[in-house]
Formats: C-alpha cells, sequence, structure tokens
C-alpha cells in the first residue's frame, strides 16, 4: 500500500570509502538530485559484500541493492572488478532461488569523481524498480 | 597594520605543493619529522589535480590524487599553508635555516568556512576562471573547484567590488574583509623546493597564431574540456561552441626548439597527447584526430603498449613539423607543414588545434636564497650539483629539489624524485644532528 | 550493548536545516534504544560545540556518540579526536551523512531529506549501540633493512638507510658489487664513468659502520612479513680465505690452466678459473670460479690461502622490510638477429662499451681495425614479433653518448645510426643535436620494414629503407655492427618468486601503482628500486633506491609499527579451512593453521589491510571484519529499511 501511495523504491548502495563514497559525496555538492530511497552503507572494499547482506536488505523490505563498484581503482589490486562480479553472480543464484528478481541487484564501477553516472543509475534503477512493483501489484 | 612576525620551528620547509611536494611531505612525516608544505596557491594538488586522466593506465588523475591531499591534510605532522608565499630563504649555519613567509589573506576565516558555496551565489562579479584556463568564468567570492583542498572560500580582493553580498549570505559569518596577511618566520633544518614547472607559453610562437585564432587551444585546457571537473560537459571548441570533428595535435610546441630558448625534449608531450587523443576518441567518436609529430617518445613503462593501442585506435599520425597556422572565416585552421613521408609541403584544415606545449622551468625559487646564490644549468632548471650521485641535492648543501623543479618528468619520476628528495633531507636532519 | 549514546545533529547553518528539518530529527531519535541525548547545533564542527560534546560525554558518561553532519570525509577525524579527549576509544564514534548524502542531494524534495536523514540517523545510532573498543595494533618491528642486490641502486640504497641509523644487510649475489654499472664506461651527462660512480658508492658502503654486506650471497627462503621478515641466505664461497699477496695471486691466475670467457667483458675477453674481474674491483679479492675449475692444483701450490673444499655458509637475517634492486640483463639477440653471431663483427651495445673502454687512439675488433660503425636500434625492445612490446629507455641516449664518447676518444671513425625514431628524452635531446652537429648520421627505418645486415663480398652491409629520405633504400658499408640491446629482467631471479613479488606484462616486477606508489609492491614491507621495475638510466634508478629507500625506512624508524586495527578475524569454530579466503586475500595474509582440534585459517593481523574481500568467500560465514560484522551490518539494513 505504502509503495503505491508515495510511488517510492527503496535501494540499498554499498558504496566504498575511497573510491565511490567521495562521488556520492560529490553528486550532493553538485546538488545533483536522486530519489531520497536511496541509502548508502560503506564498506573499505565493494568485494567485501556479503550476499547474506543482500539478501537481508531484500528480506527485510528494500526494493534493490547497488553495489558502487571499486572497478579498476580499487586500493587494494586488481582483482577487484572480478571478485565483485563473482560477489554478484553468486547472490543472484540465491535470489532465483528465493524467487527474486536478479535484476533487483546491480552494480556498476563507479569512480570517485563518477559522480553523473551514480546519479543517472540511481535513477534507472529507481525507474525500473517501480515499475517492478506495479507489475508485482 | 605591521605585526611581530610569528615564530614557528620546522624539521624541513617543503616549497610546493603539487605532488612532489605532497609525496616529499607525507614520506618525511611518516618518519617523525615535523613539516611545513607552503603552496603559492589557494589549493594544493598543483597541475596533477587539473588533469583528466593519465597514461598509460588511464586513471582518473583527481581520483588517484586525492588520497594522496587527505593523507597528507589529516597528517599530524604535516602543517599546510596555502596562499602563501616564501620571501628569503637564509642558511644559518650547517644546521639550519630562517625562511620568511607571508600568508595572503582570503578575507575569510579558513577554519569557520564550512564550503557551502553561498557567497560565491551571492556575489555579482564574474571574472575568467584562472582553473579552467579562462574558458568559463567564475565569481569574485569562490572557491577554487570542487575538489580543492583546502575547499573554502576566497575573496579576490582585486576585482571584488565591496558590495558585501557574500558577507551577508555567509552562515558562518567568516567574510572577513579586516583580515591582513599574516607573516611568519621560520626556523628549518632542511628545505625541499618543490615548485614544478611553468607550461610553454604558446604565444610566443607567433606563426601559430594562439591567443589570435580562437579555436587554438593548449593541451592544458584541453586537460581541462576532458577532466572530471570540466568546465562544460561536453568536449567544444571555444570560437563558436560546436562540437570539434577535426582535430589537430601540434607536437613539441616550444620544445626541441632552439628560436623559443628551448632546446630539450618535454618528455610528457607525446604521452599526454597519445591519452588525450584516446580519450577525444571515446568522448566524441565520429571524430578525426590528427597528431603532428617529430618522433613518438612513448619511452617509459607501459608506454610503448600506449602507443600501439593510439595506433589501432585509428588516431592519425603524421610525421612532419608544422610551420605556421592560419585562421579561415569559419574558424578552422590552416596547418602548413612539410610531410616527411612524401618530402613535399602539404596543408590539411582542421576545427580544433591542440597544442602541446612543452615544460619550461618555473624560476620563482631563484631569487630566494639571499647570498648564496642559486645556480642553474644550461637550461635555467635549478642545477644539480652531483647529478649521478645524488640527483636531488640543489648546489646549496641542504637544500633539495623535488619533481619537475629539475627538468621535464611524468608523474612517477616526480614521485621518484620527490622520494629521493626526502630521504636525503632525512638523512642531512640526522647528520646536522650529530 | 550501549546504554548512553550521544547524537548531534548539526544545521551547518542552513546547509542542513534548510532541507532538513532538523528538529524532526531529533523527535524521531530521541526514543531510540540507548539514546541518552540529543542535540541539534548549528554548528557540530564549532569549537563551542566540541567542548559541549566533550563536557556531555564526561558529566552524562556518554558510551557512545553520533554526529549527523556533513561527509565523514571531512569531520570524522574531528569527532573521533572529540572523543577521545573525552577519554572514549574512537571506534565508538558514528557518523552520519546527512549534508552531502541527504540535504543537497534532495533539496528539491525536503519531505523525503528529512525522512532519510531521520533513518541515517537511527541506522548510525544502530551501529554505534554495537560498536566495540578497539586499540591500534602493534607489531614489534626488526629496525634492520635487507637490501638484495648490490648494483648502484642497492648501494644507494643501504647507505641512505644506513646514514638514518638503521642497520643495513646489503646481499649481493656475484662476488663483485657494482651490478651493470661497473661494466658500464662513461656515463651520461657527466663523463663519470661506471667505475669511479660505483668506486664512490663501495667507499661508502665501506665507510658505513652498519651496513653489513655479503658477496656470494643469495636469498633462498622467507618466513615472516612486514616487520618481521626472518630471511635465509647462502653465502658461496669464494675459495679463497684471507687475503691473498697480489704478487702472489696473478702468478696464481698466470697458472690457472682453464680459459673460459669473461663475462664482466660480455664474453668479448679470457679469463681463468681464478679470476678477478678488473684490477680494482671490490670488494679487492679474487674468486675461484668452481663450475669451470679443474682442481688441478696449480694455484694452491702458489697460495696457500686458497681452499677448494671451502664450504657454502647459511645465515638467517631478521629484518622489518626488504628492498629488492636485482636490476637487469642486457637482451642477448638470437643467433642471426641482425646478423648477430652469423657474422663475426656483430656486437651489443654493452660490448661496444667495453671495447671502447678497453682500447685506445685506434679501434679494432678481431685484429681488424673499425673506422665505420653501424649502429641498430631497438634490439629485442619494441619488437613486433617478439614478446619484448615495451621501449628500453636507456638506450637511444646512451648509444649516441657512447658514439660521441668513443668519437672523443678515438678520431677516426664514422657513426652510422639506424634508429626507429631518436628518444633521447628531456634534456638529452641535446645529445642527439650535438651528435647531428658532429655529422654521425641517422636513419630511420619504419616499423615494419627494419635493417638488414649482410656481406657482400667480404663486406658488411647495413640495408635500410629510410623514413627520412622518402623511404630510399640505402646501403651503407661499416666494419662493425653495434647492436643496441634492451634490457630484459634478470634471469633465474628467484627472490621474486621467494617474496611473492608479481611481474607485470614486460616481465619486470610489478610496483603497486604504476602513477603514484612505484616502488611499494603488493607484498607489505618489500619495496622495489633500479631496474628490476623496468628499464631505467643512472638518475632514475638513484631517485627509485632512495625512494624505496625511504619506504622501508617508515616501517622500521620506530621500534613498533602502529597497524590499523580494522582486520578480519576467522571464527575457528566455524572455520573448515577450505582456502577460498586465503586464495581472495591479495595480501597473502591468510595461511592455514594447525591447532590440536583442527585446520583453520589464521589472519596475519600485521599484513591484512582490512578490505574484506575473504569475507563473502567463505562457505561457512567464519570471517567476519571488525567494525563491519554481520550484526552491525545487518542491524544497519534492518533499521534503514524501517521507515514504512
Amino acid at each position: 500500500m505504502a509503495a503505491l501511495t508515495t510511488k517510492k523504491a527503496r535501494i540499498l548502495v554499498f558504496s566504498t570509502e575511497k573510491i565511490s563514497d567521495p562521488a556520492i559525496d560529490m553528486a550532493g555538492l553538485l546538488k545533483l538530485h536522486y530519489p531520497p530511497s536511496v541509502y548508502t552503507i560503506s564498506l573499505p572494499c565493494s568485494s567485501s559484500v556479503k550476499p547474506r547482506w543482500i539478501i537481508h536488505a531484500f528480506e527485510n523490505g528494500f526494493d534493490g541493492v547497488f553495489i558502487a563498484a571499486d572497478g579498476s581503482d580499487c586500493p587494494y589490486g586488481e582483482s577487484c572488478t572480478e571478485k565483485t562480479a563473482q560477489i554478484v553472480r553468486k547472490t543472484q543464484e540465491i535470489m532465483k532461488a528465493q524467487q527474486i528478481e536478479p535484476a533487483k541487484l546491480r552494480m556498476a564501477a563507479i569512480c570517485s569523481v563518477c559522480s553523473e553516472a551514480f546519479v543517472k543509475q540511481m535513477k534507472s534503477f529507481h525507474a525500473y524498480l517501480l515499475t517492478q512493483q506495479t507489475i508485482a501489484l | 597594520m605591521t605585526t611581530q612576525p610569528e615564530k614557528l620551528n620546522f624539521d624541513v620547509l617543503i616549497i610546493g605543493g603539487g605532488i612532489a611536494g605532497i609525496e616529499a611531505a607525507i614520506n618525511i612525516a611518516n618518519n617523525g619529522f615535523k613539516v611545513i608544505l607552503a603552496e603559492k596557491d589557494l589549493t594544493i594538488g598543483g597541475k596533477m589535480l587539473l588533469l583528466s586522466k593519465v597514461f598509460p593506465t588511464l586513471d582518473c588523475s583527481a581520483c588517484i590524487t586525492t588520497p594522496k591531499i587527505s593523507e597528507a591534510d589529516r597528517h599530524p605532522n604535516i602543517t599546510i599553508f596555502t596562499n602563501t608565499e616564501i620571501t628569503s630563504i637564509e642558511k644559518q649555519d650547517a644546521t639550519y635555516f630562517k625562511a620568511n613567509l607571508v600568508k595572503h589573506t582570503r578575507f575569510v576565516e579558513e577554519e569557520d568556512c564550512t564550503g557551502c558555496q553561498l557567497c560565491e551565489e551571492a556575489c555579482p562579479v564574474v571574472v575568467p576562471d584562472q582553473y579552467q584556463y579562462g574558458m568559463v568564468g567564475r565569481k569574485a567570492a569562490y572557491i577554487p573547484f570542487n575538489i580543492a583542498s583546502p575547499r573554502v572560500a576566497t575573496i579576490d580582493i582585486d576585482n571584488c567590488i565591496l558590495c558585501g553580498a557574500c558577507e551577508k549570505a555567509c552562515p558562518t559569518h567568516c567574510i572577513n574583509f579586516m583580515q591582513a596577511d599574516k607573516n611568519y618566520r621560520l626556523i628549518v633544518k632542511s628545505v625541499i623546493v618543490a615548485t614544478g614547472f611553468k607550461l610553454f607559453d604558446a604565444t610566443k610562437i607567433q606563426r601559430y597564431q594562439y591567443g589570435t585564432a580562437k579555436n587554438i587551444i593548449n593541451a592544458m585546457q584541453m586537460e581541462r574540456l576532458l577532466a572530471p571537473t570540466r568546465p562544460y560537459n561536453h568536449v567544444i571548441r571555444p570560437g563558436d561552441g560546436r562540437v570539434p570533428d577535426k582535430i589537430a595535435y601540434v607536437l613539441c610546441t616550444g620544445s626541441r626548439d632552439f628560436t623559443v630558448g628551448n632546446p630539450i625534449c618535454s618528455q610528457i608531450c607525446c604521452m599526454y597527447s597519445l591519452k588525450q587523443a584516446q580519450l577525444l576518441m571515446g568522448a566524441l567518436p565520429m571524430a578525426d584526430v590528427t597528431i603532428y609529430y617529430i618522433s613518438i617518445r612513448s619511452f617509459g613503462k607501459g608506454f610503448e603498449e600506449f602507443y600501439e593501442q593510439a595506433k589501432s585506435m585509428g588516431i592519425n599520425f603524421v610525421k612532419g613539423k608544422i610551420g605556421n597556422i592560419t585562421e579561415k572565416e569559419n574558424g578552422n585552421l590552416i596547418l602548413r607543414y612539410e610531410d616527411v613521408a612524401s618530402g613535399r609541403l602539404k596543408e590539411s584544415e582542421h576545427d580544433l588545434v591542440v597544442l602541446s606545449v612543452g615544460v619550461v622551468p618555473n624560476e620563482d625559487a631563484s631569487s630566494l636564497f639571499g647570498d648564496a646564490e642559486w645556480k642553474q644549468d644550461a637550461f635555467h632548471f635549478p642545477l644539480q650539483k652531483d647529478l649521478l650521485f645524488n640527483p636531488s641535492l640543489s648546489n646549496i648543501n641542504g637544500i633539495f629539489m623535488a619533481g619537475t623543479t629539475t627538468g621535464p618528468m611524468d608523474i612517477p619520476d616526480a614521485i621518484l624524485s620527490a622520494g629521493a628528495a626526502s630521504m636525503e633531507a632525512i638523512q642531512y636532519i640526522q647528520k646536522t644532528a650529530l | 550493548m550501549k546504554q548512553k549514546i550521544g547524537v548531534y545533529i548539526c544545521h551547518c547553518g542552513g546547509n542542513i536545516s534548510d532541507y532538513v528539518d532538523v528538529e524532526k530529527v531529533r523527535q524521531a531519535v530521541i526514543d531510540e534504544p540507548g539514546v541518552a541525548l540529543v542535540e541539534n547545533t548549528m554548528f557540530a564542527c564549532a569549537d563551542s560545540n566540541q567542548k559541549k560534546m566533550l563536557d556531555d560525554i564526561k558529566q552524562q558518561q556518554l558510551d557512545g556518540v553520533v554526529v549527523a553532519s556533513c561527509s565523514p570525509k571531512l569531520h570524522q577525524p574531528t569527532f573521533q579526536s572529540v572523543v577521545e579527549r573525552a577519554g572514549l576509544n574512537k571506534y565508538n564514534y558514528i557518523h552520519a551523512n546527512i549534508r552531502e548524502q541527504v540535504s543537497w542531494p534532495h533539496s528539491d524534495d525536503k519531505a523525503g531529506a528529512t525522512a532519510k536523514a531521520i533513518q541515517l540517523v537511527k541506522a548510525a545510532i544502530a551501529k554505534v549501540r554495537l560498536a566495540e573498543s578497539i586499540e591500534p595494533m602493534q607489531i614489534e618491528t626488526e629496525q634492520a633493512v635487507l637490501v638484495v642486490g648490490a648494483g648502484i641502486a642497492g648501494m644507494k640504497a643501504a647507505i641512505a638507510l644506513a646514514k638514518t641509523g638503521t642497520q643495513v644487510y646489503l646481499i649481493e649475489r656475484e662476488h663483485f658489487i657494482g651490478g651493470r654499472i661497473a661494466q658500464w664506461d662513461v656515463l651520461c651527462t657527466t663523463d663519470e664513468t661506471g667505475k669511479e660512480l660505483v668506486t664512490r658508492l663501495y667507499n661508502e658502503v665501506k665507510a658505513c659502520k652498519n651496513i653489513v654486506l655479503f658477496t656470494g650471497a643469495e636469498m633462498i627462503e622467507n618466513h615472516g612479513s612486514k616487520g618481521n621478515f626472518k630471511i635465509s641466505i647462502r653465502i658461496k664461497p669464494r675459495y679463497i680465505q684471507k687475503h691473498c699477496n697480489d704478487g702472489r695471486l696473478q702468478k696464481a691466475i698466470e697458472v690457472c690452466p682453464v680459459e673460459i670467457e669473461d663475462e664482466f667483458n660480455f664474453n668479448i675477453t679470457k679469463r681463468k678459473a681464478i679470476y678477478h674481474n678488473f684490477p680494482s674491483e671490490y670488494p679487492h679479492a679474487a674468486v675461484i670460479d668452481m663450475e669451470h675449475c679443474t682442481r688441478c692444483g696449480e694455484c694452491l701450490k702458489i697460495c696457500d690461502q686458497i681452499n677448494l673444499d671451502q664450504e657454502e655458509e647459511r645465515l638467517e637475517l631478521k629484518v622489518g622490510s626488504i628492498l629488492v634492486a636485482t636490476g637487469f640483463d642486457p637482451y642477448e639477440p638470437v643467433e642471426g638477429e641482425f646478423g648477430y653471431q652469423a657474422f663475426d663483427n656483430v656486437v651489443t651495445l654493452p660490448q661496444f662499451k667495453r671495447l671502447v673502454a678497453n682500447s685506445e687512439h685506434k679501434l679494432y675488433w678481431k685484429g681488424k681495425r673499425v673506422r665505420n660503425i653501424g649502429y641498430i636500434y631497438c634490439v629485442g625492445s619494441r619488437q613486433t614479433n617478439g614478446d619484448n612490446k615495451y621501449c628500453s629507455r636507456y638506450c637511444c641516449t646512451s648509444t649516441i653518448y657512447a658514439a660521441i664518447k668513443a668519437g672523443e676518444k678515438i678520431k677516426d671513425l664514422n657513426h652510422f645510426h639506424f634508429t626507429r625514431g631518436i628518444r633521447t628524452y628531456g634534456k638529452q635531446e641535446v645529445l642527439y643535436h650535438e651528435a647531428s652537429l658532429q655529422g654521425q648520421l641517422f636513419f630511420q627505418s619504419p616499423d615494419d620494414d627494419l635493417p638488414k645486415v649482410e656481406t657482400k663480398n667480404s663486406k658488411t652491409i647495413i640495408k635500410v629503407n629510410d623514413l627520412l629520405s622518402l623511404n630510399h633504400s640505402i646501403e651503407t658499408e661499416v666494419d662493425l655492427v653495434v647492436l643496441v640491446t634492451g634490457m630484459v629482467p634478470r634471469h633465474n631471479n628467484t627472490v621474486s618468486e621467494i617474496l611473492k613479488i608479481p611481474k607485470g606484462r614486460d616481465h619486470f616486477f610489478n610496483e603497486i601503482h604504476m602513477k603514484l606508489r612505484p616502488v611499494e609492491t603488493v607484498i607489505d614491507g618489500v619495496s622495489i628500486a633500479g631496474c628490476c621495475q623496468g628499464p631505467k638510466n643512472v638518475v632514475e634508478s638513484i631517485n627509485s633506491a632512495l625512494s624505496a629507500a625511504i619506504k622501508c625506512y617508515s616501517l622500521v624508524s620506530q621500534s613498533h609499527l602502529q597497524v590499523e586495527p580494522i582486520v578480519a578475524g576467522v571464527d575457528e569454530q566455524l572455520c573448515e579451512w577450505c582456502g577460498l579466503c586465503a586464495d581472495s586475500c591479495p595480501f597473502d595474509a591468510i595461511h592455514m593453521s594447525q591447532t590440536p582440534a583442527k585446520q583453520t585459517a589464521l589472519v596475519n593481523e600485521a599484513v591484512c589491510k582490512g578490505c574484506g574481500m575473504c569475507l563473502p568467500v567463505c562457505p561457512t560465514n567464519a570471517i567476519q571484519l571488525n567494525t563491519y560484522s554481520d550484526p552491525e551490518i545487518e542491524s544497519m539494513i534492518q533499521t534503514l529499511a524501517s521507515d514504512l
């Protein structure tokens, strides 16, 4: 009911302290708008996201989860891109098994000045999640 | 209103807060020594902070610089003075130097400014923005750019009309038109000069029409057009805001050129031009990019591979020195050059020309040292007294040099040279302490 | 669980409060479990508020603190320091970012912004409720550095470190120090010879009492990590015990019946099985090359200091950090490459340098007078067909300088340079200009049409299609062909395997970040200097050596290393050792540990950087990262989701 009246989809973003956080902060600085139902939890590295945390988010009512990945900028080494992708693949398997639409988990590399990219991602992900709500209703 | 200078003691004074100065400061501070980093500009980070991406990794330059900047900023052993000039340095004896500094006023209480930019919004004055190399305007009350450090406002008093709008808008009341310059007297044990380089002023080559033809820019302006903190959201030519589709690079502008008094190779221009050309291919997939060169010098780690990559992306390479450039009525440019492949004089038309300007010495520090003569080499860079054995040593014992102070170099070489200067400074301090 | 949490919500002079109803936020969180106090403040970072926080923490005995204000990048350290000054551990402080991530990006939606701010503050409270005090870890450090390789880079680094008072062990695999520069003649651009530079460095090494130099010494094993490396080294015997008097030694060398090619002179001369490199090599002590010695005993008859049964020694060195400066090998052309080994007047640049160093007035090669020299560039570099795609950086300048210097020493030489575009970068450019002015000739071949070396009527001809003269085919008759060979990584360099230093596409050692961290490696405590990282000239090598030295010094300048306490920890009960965590760790911080009961993973806290890459791979969820544990993250998620 709430989702229908407020028309919002809640997104949990896992961001990273050294790379994507600065970009998300700068989006604010530049007054670039994105939906306020986007919440961020920052971690040291995008390859440290546990699948169970993502599942926990869906179980508690988040509509989507977005990993703002370090990509090739990761301060902990080149393997990060592949490892984050692996986490996404693994989690999407679990999501399928639990009948959660795998597309509700997204990932994109957000470098430390990729503010515009972040906002674009949030807007399109939010729009997508809203269409999912309508379908569900 | 003259006040007694405040007296301060440090182990090392570092002049210049570019990437070399920052690296040297962190190196020294990490070993328990107290450092003062003095920067003439409003922000530290130097030229690197203004670049788009770096070769050959194509890392975003600002992204990799900002962590170093915050490390220096946070370091308990590093004191950063921006907007500060050194007025003199005197060697006292084998153990210490006296230096005089003036920290120019910003007319803003730095500690209280939250960087909210409300003053900027309120200010009615618009002047060319030096951080965007004049391509757009800024206010008289302004923050240099979003990732400046410190990210605090300044009143450009030369252009301020004293309307008081900023004062009214500031929520923390940190604007103070009574704020005066502050003088400091420093006692330090060693000095590192990391004052960097200057870009060759392309107006000196009149036949290239830089500054008169509208659609000729220098490579630093192109960096800005491509950078994350760029002035426009697109690569456009300044003359009419059109998106260019036939871009030329003129390598060795002001380098390897006796006629402008700079016979040496600037060592970075080939690579930054290859990088910009690659970024342009990404930003403007339909555009045609041609690089006019004498010889491509992709000599560093991963550089040759980067050059090969540029060739495979379809960037055109023409071996030939540009003789002159003329502007057409529609703002396009005609490049006249000697085509080495055919041995003929040729002409080609481009709608944007980028001059790959070289590195020239920054001689600002040369007058600081009073009686102790600051010697230079044949190219007006400071003399490296013992080049092979101790490359960072100047001709004055206890004064070391880091980064492009001593000659053209790329970022990793500047980092290495900063490491050398900091290691030498630490040894010098410890030796004199004995 | 925290009982007395203090929460401060910042207006930021309107930057937050213009868009977020801060009073509403205060009301919304005041009844959260554990919260003892909620204050709104105009500027949380102002001195007055910091003082108030300090007083509140002390007077009300707060056990956790949250400030909701600007980005933690700006003021988290400020507030951490406030709680520390009040006597709380800084990990009991949690920051909520309601400016950059709330009021500013959502300035278009005040209700939405306020709702988000409430959730973020609640989540911060949820996290601080579970927060625990963690003390920074201290690891005791061996205040000594091991420098591997006594070329110019290794020696320079060793001297610099020693001058700071650090104990230095300098090990060199060869019996003589000086590396490649000892073999080089005049160096650009100071006219100092390689021998002179090496002499200056060696004299300083000897003058530093805290440098222990081992020659003939090779690293064979490593146990340990940053702060505490335990390195085993093997020292090859010289088979000559003490000093053999010079006259007798000379005689011993004379009687030695074995004659082999002298590697020091790149095989252009011969030496005996008992030998020294050159009359004043360092250390000044001869060696018997046991690989070639026939144990005939002739030398024993002359010098009683010779002992053919001397045994190798093993030592263990304890150091806090390691500086690797193992250098490069000159590229060895394959047979037939530009006539190498096919024609007897084709030499490499290092051989040419030795030849000129050992010549006076006139140049002879294999008994024949040399007047015309053809230099073929980029041999072993910039290969279109081979593996070495990179440019070797030093060779253009070095060759031009060698030609100029050879010309000064030997008057009647003509120089022909067959290049692929001269790369005398920086100030070195003037040498190119000088050589051109002297009448040295430069040709440039296309990348896909390299020069050819042929013989015609017992004359050696270099054929090139010259880009600089309209692709005309040019034939030049030369007496000597010099192949300008590039740099390749040292062969059989076992150090990288022992220390696990990664290599790049070019097979040189890889730094952690190409631009900003050029001497550090992913292996904490191990730095790389000189040409083992990639081709460099002398100045660049010295700079990199000193850079690596200061990085090593930072690790050993104090007796204890402070290590960030945010590290991974393994729950032994849950762990079923499968090794996935160890595989995922980019820093080699996780190893198997055998307890009486079972095998489990063990995190080396000194090496762990707290990236958390091991967390998601564990099949039994046995790894937690400090301050990012499941309870902390999951309670934040739950709280953030609770705004229905």
